[in-house]
């Protein structure tokens, strides 16, 4: 009885939609490290680390939805001391890679992202945020809809700033995204929302528009650096940036495009594309298996967060409702980031693509993300039980 | 109160997820259109760039003399070469070059001093980081300083001391490694192709397996049956290592050539590139996916260049640098301290065919007297000719119509106003008349003289001043270039010269009879037999050609293939001349050779062979490479022109000998010395190899015709 109860508490839709995603995983870095661009074996690795977040699931399953609630604070403040640590922390612990400093680095274990847990941890503080500020206005005006947007704003611009600085443009735009998400379904009026996301829509065009045709501006005034604007530029042309910034882009292209609806089969690649396993991995599968596997590939995706939406839609906890908002937003952005940019749909920025790129953090941040849905069903049972019984 | 709040998130959450469902479908749109719309042309683009076609070279064809002797081989090296992969892993080449290194021995002179940085810095990476200061890692750390920056600081603070720390042993694997980075990938890069010994070569291809990219093959080199004989003319080609000549790469690279391609770089070599350059074997690359080559697959195979067949006559030409060079030694035993060259040029008059282009150059290099070859002296140097040109001043006597066949001249000192009297060499004070023969036989000068002052529409008064139109130069000379004087012969050879034009002064028209007896303009060697085959065979400038056929590569040695291509005797023009007037030239030289007044009947009159010919000596400043202290000495230059048999020319010859003596007190004949061995030497060879079998390499006997290959291909 009791197992059958404890076994009914776990989201096995779900758990099938991690375990498809699992498969492919392993099958696309099995497959992008025969180039043998480097010599570890990252399967191995990439499995060690699904059992770790497992482990992460199990841990975080247990807390409900007042718990997580009571403990946002204090995970954004640790979150915060450690962005904020990151910069001052000496090159031994904290290194920098490529550019930027990202990551702590710790003997034996491997080098953590900090900014990968942040987004979990914003979400559940923002969450935090609409809950206790709807429970502290219940009517809803205007004004109280703004000093929302304000709450949530500076919730999200602080840490924001500490890895805009790193730099991390790729977590920054999660970040952002996560945020818009969430304003979206916080019940804020239209009437702040539709100039609000107006303004942000001409806001971006307007920074294209710059970008294409006065980028001396941008350097001048915003010490925007020559090669962000690469990006930009080899996006949209990349043939001409073949050899230096559209190189991914063209390989990418070439990879996913000669797959054709069918695919060239498990180990038959042709394009040599380097960090194939980790941002490009959406490459080696939509060469391996064509259109048919990387439709798939997308519907999956698409399946979990249809997941996540009917349970935000079926829980009775707003905290809950909030969560998954941002949950989905920052897969959506996630996923439609990183396969838009593999095939030439958005510029290149670097975003792992969830649950199938190997890299420790990354998963660790989506399996939190993932502990707290599968939460909702093992406590919003437990909890629906006893509320029928009072 | 909560089912209020309840109200908005559904529907926001339900519109959250449309948004999401619009950005999939976006991205299934674009899957489809980028691998199902576009997917064949992506495909198409793999098979274009993913297999790559390499060139590997193949040997340059063979040069062959004109009874096909072979002068220019290629002799088989072994070479052991590196390819590398589009995608390198410097260390695994590293390590290869450690491998190898203990297999071969490589010379380390190629190694620059960056070369050795670099690798220091690779090879101590704590040292390398203690060359930049606490401070400077800071700066790094905080952005200031790039990392290119602290390499270069780390280049610029490496000591020479920390330079020779590095072993002999590293140097060589230093020495391999850059040239496994030298090149372009997937292209076979030679590592090393000069005395790689037979152990070497043995020891590397058994270890192949384990030593990735790298290869044995076979690297060819040239060689020279003659050594240095006519070697100047043959030319150079470049090595694997200079690769494309740098001023000419866009040229070569335009026509499929890779940089590390050798080519001709000079005269024959560069002449006949594409005749002798063959055609590349094209290999397919099969690359995985990290693009390390895992099998090639010919696709075209490759045929070594095609054979040029010179029309030059190896056995006379070796004899003729020998007969220079005796005679050259001979003289400068006595005091001619001016003398240091010699030329012979042999053509047939009838083709034009250059049958032996001889030349030789004395100098002293630290001290000890060396003669070395200097066949290109032929065209590219140029001096004053003498009398030798005098059958052109006679014959443009008749085309501009001042003269008339057969008519007779007064021979007498002419003296203008201001001027010594200026005489024929034979007839000092007297007066008498004389025609154009008796003018060629006995060289007179004012025949010449009075020629050209008809041209120039002067009549002689004695003691009154020359009155000339300065535009007989150019008709003079107009005519002169009909003959090949003054104007480039069009040899098949890069860099000819077309000699030296006499600077026109209006003060001056007495020059216009220096150039009727060849002491105004200069002229080359080539260009004085091009002129006397013009006479020799009636009036065809014939241009001088330096190959006969090309012939297809074959495999067997010892033999020649089919005619590809043979070269066709070329008219340059042919002067315009009415029945009977060369002829009275050609008399003039038989005369010169044969009648006993003759200039030349001394040393020609007793031939077995009827000559005919024309001496010339000229007077002049001496203008050779010793120039600087002797600016103001007069040295003579002695030339020979002629044909043998006067009556059916076979061979025309020109012999230069410049600056060969300083008065005529001291005077030598060399100019007759040579000719006349170099003539004797014709004739003998053509008699021995008249008696003579042909040897085994004679085209006549092995060679399949073009016919015959066609038909063996037919069939």
């Amino acid at each position: 009885m009791n197992s059958q109860q404890q076994s009914s508490r776990i989201d096995y839709g779900l758990m099938l939609i991690l375990f498809m995603l699992f498969v492919v995983s392993c099958v696309a870095i099995y497959s992008a490290q025969t180039t043998g661009q480097y010599g570890t074996n990252f399967v191995i690795r990439q499995v060690v680390w699904y059992v770790v977040g497992i482990g992460i699931i199990t841990l975080f399953i247990r807390f409900d939805s007042d718990q997580f609630h009571g403990m946002s604070w204090y995970l954004y403040g640790i979150g915060i001391f450690l962005l904020v640590f990151l910069i001052i922390a000496p090159s031994s612990i904290a290194p920098t890679i490529n550019g930027a400093k990202s990551w702590y680095r710790f003997p034996g274990i491997g080098q953590i992202q900090p900014s990968e847990f942040f987004k979990i941890f914003l979400v559940l503080t923002l969450s935090r945020i609409m809950v206790n500020h709807h429970l502290k206005n219940p009517i809803k005006t205007i004004q109280s809809d703004l000093l929302l947007l304000v709450k949530l704003g500076a919730t999200t611009g602080v840490p924001l700033l500490l890895i805009m600085q790193q730099p991390d443009l790729g977590t920054s735009l999660v970040l952002i995204s996560i945020l818009l998400g969430m304003i979206f379904v916080s019940g804020i009026t239209w009437k702040i929302l539709l100039p609000l996301f107006g303004s942000a829509s001409a806001l971006i065009a307007l920074i294209f528009y710059m970008v294409l045709w006065h980028p001396a501006i941008l350097e001048k005034y915003l010490g925007v650096k020559q090669y962000q604007f690469g990006r930009i530029y080899s996006w949209l042309d990349p043939y001409n940036y073949e050899s230096s910034t559209g190189f991914h882009l063209t390989r990418s292209l070439l990879a996913i495009g000669s797959g054709q609806t069918m695919g060239k089969g498990f180990g038959y690649r042709e394009v040599y594309l380097p960090e194939s396993h980790t941002d490009f991995i959406f490459s080696i599968i939509g060469e391996e298996y064509g259109f048919i596997g990387a439709s798939i590939v997308v519907s999956l995706f698409f399946v979990l967060i249809y997941h996540i939406t009917k349970l935000s839609l079926t829980t009775k906890v707003p905290y809950y409702s909030y969560m998954c908002a941002g949950v989905i937003a920052m897969i959506t952005f996630h996923a439609f980031q990183n396969i838009g940019m593999t095939i030439g749909l958005l510029p290149i920025t670097g975003i792992p693509l969830p649950f199938i790129s190997y890299g420790g953090s990354s998963l660790m941040g989506n399996m939190l993300a993932l502990a707290l849905v599968f939460s909702i069903t093992y406590n919003e049972r437990h909890y629906m039980f006893s509320s029928d019984q009072s | 109160m909560n089912k209020k709040k309840k109200t908005h998130v559904p529907f926001r959450m339900n519109m959250l997820f449309f948004v999401v469902f619009l950005l999939f479908s976006a991205l299934i749109f674009r899957l489809g259109i980028v691998q199902i719309v576009q997917g064949e042309d992506y495909q198409r683009k793999i098979e274009r760039t993913e297999d790559v076609t390499v060139n590997t070279s193949v040997p340059r064809g063979k040069i062959y003399d004109r009874d096909g002797e072979i002068v220019v081989d290629n002799v088989p090296q072994n070479a052991i070469t590196y390819t590398r992969s589009s995608s390198p892993d410097t260390e695994e080449m590293m390590q290869t070059a450690e491998k190898l290194a203990q297999l071969i021995e490589k010379e380390t002179d190629q190694v620059t001093e960056r070369d050795m940085k670099d690798f220091w810095i690779g090879k101590n990476e704590e040292k390398a980081k203690a060359k930049v200061t606490a401070a400077e890692w800071t700066a790094y750390e905080n952005d200031e300083l790039l990392e290119e920056d602290i390499y270069d600081l780390q280049l610029e603070r490496i000591t020479e001391g920390d330079l020779k720390g590095l072993s002999a042993a590293e140097l060589e694997v230093l020495a391999i490694y850059r040239e496994f980075t030298s090149g372009y990938a997937q292209t076979p890069q030679i590592v090393k192709n000069e005395n790689v010994t037979d152990v070497e070569y043995a020891v590397v291809s058994e270890n192949l397996s384990s030593l990735p990219g790298v290869n044995t093959t076979t690297d060819w080199e040239r060689s020279y049956s003659y050594d240095n004989t006519l070697k100047t003319v043959l030319g150079n080609i470049s090595s694997s290592k200079e690769g494309l000549p740098k001023e000419m790469v866009d040229y070569y690279l335009a026509h499929d050539y890779s940089r590390n391609d050798r080519v001709g770089k000079s005269y024959l070599e560069y002449q006949y590139e594409n005749v002798l350059r063959g055609q590349k074997t094209k290999m397919k690359n099969i690359t995985d996916k990290s693009g390390n080559v895992l099998d090639s697959e010919i696709i075209t195979e490759g045929q070594r260049g095609k054979d040029l067949v010179l029309t030059i006559d190896m056995d006379l030409q070796t004899a003729l640098e020998q007969i220079i060079e005796e005679e050259l030694k001979k003289a400068k035993s006595g005091y001619h301290p001016f003398l240091d060259r010699a030329f012979v040029t042999m053509m047939d008059p009838n083709t034009g065919e250059v049958l032996a282009m001889a030349g030789k150059k004395y100098e002293v290099v630290d001290g000890k007297a060396e003669i070395f070859d200097f066949a290109l002296g032929n065209m590219t140097t140029s001096y004053a000719m003498g009398s030798a040109v005098k059958g052109a001043t006679v014959l443009t006597g008749y085309m501009t119509g001042v003269n008339e066949p057969g008519e007779y001249m007064v021979d007498e000192p002419l003296k203008f106003a201001g001027t010594n009297p200026k005489s024929s060499w034979f007839n000092r004070g007297g007066a008498f008349g004389i025609s154009d023969t008796y003018a060629l036989m006995r060289s007179s000068n004012v025949y010449m003289f009075k020629t050209a002052m008809k041209i120039g529409g002067a009549s002689y008064v004695p003691n009154r001043s020359l009155d000339i139109d300065i535009d007989a130069f150019t008709t003079m000379r107009n005519y002169f270039s009909q003959f090949g004087l003054g104007v480039k012969t069009g040899i098949d050879l890069p860099g000819e010269q077309a000699g030296y034009k006499g600077i026109i002064d209006e003060t001056e028209p007495g020059k216009l009879l220096d150039f009727a007896i060849g002491q105004f303009d200069t002229y080359t060697p080539l260009q004085l037999a091009q002129y006397v085959s013009t006479i020799a065979n009636g009036g065809y400038r014939m241009q001088p050609r330096l190959v006969k056929e090309i012939r297809e590569p074959i495999s067997e040695t010892n033999k020649i293939g089919p005619i590809a291509k043979e070269i066709e005797p070329t008219v340059l023009n042919t002067l315009d001349l009415e029945p009977g007037w060369i002829e009275r030239v050609q008399e003039g030289f038989r005369l010169v050779a044969q009648a006993s007044e003759g200039t030349a009947s001394s040393y020609f009159g007793n031939a077995p062979y009827k000559m005919a010919a024309k001496t010339g000596t000229a007077e002049g400043v001496y203008d050779g490479p010793l120039k600087e202290p002797n600016k103001h000495e007069m040295t003579w230059n002695v030339t020979l022109v002629g044909y043998a048999p006067y009556d059916n020319p076979e061979v025309a010859m020109a012999v230069v000998v410049p600056w060969a003596y300083e008065d005529s007190s001291s005077s030598i004949p060399i100019n007759h010395y040579i000719g006349r061995r170099a003539m004797d030497k014709y004739f003998e060879l053509k008699e021995q190899k008249v008696n003579e079998k042909p040897t085994e390499a004679v085209i006549d006997q092995d060679i399949v015709t073009k016919t015959e290959t066609t038909k063996l291909e037919n069939e």
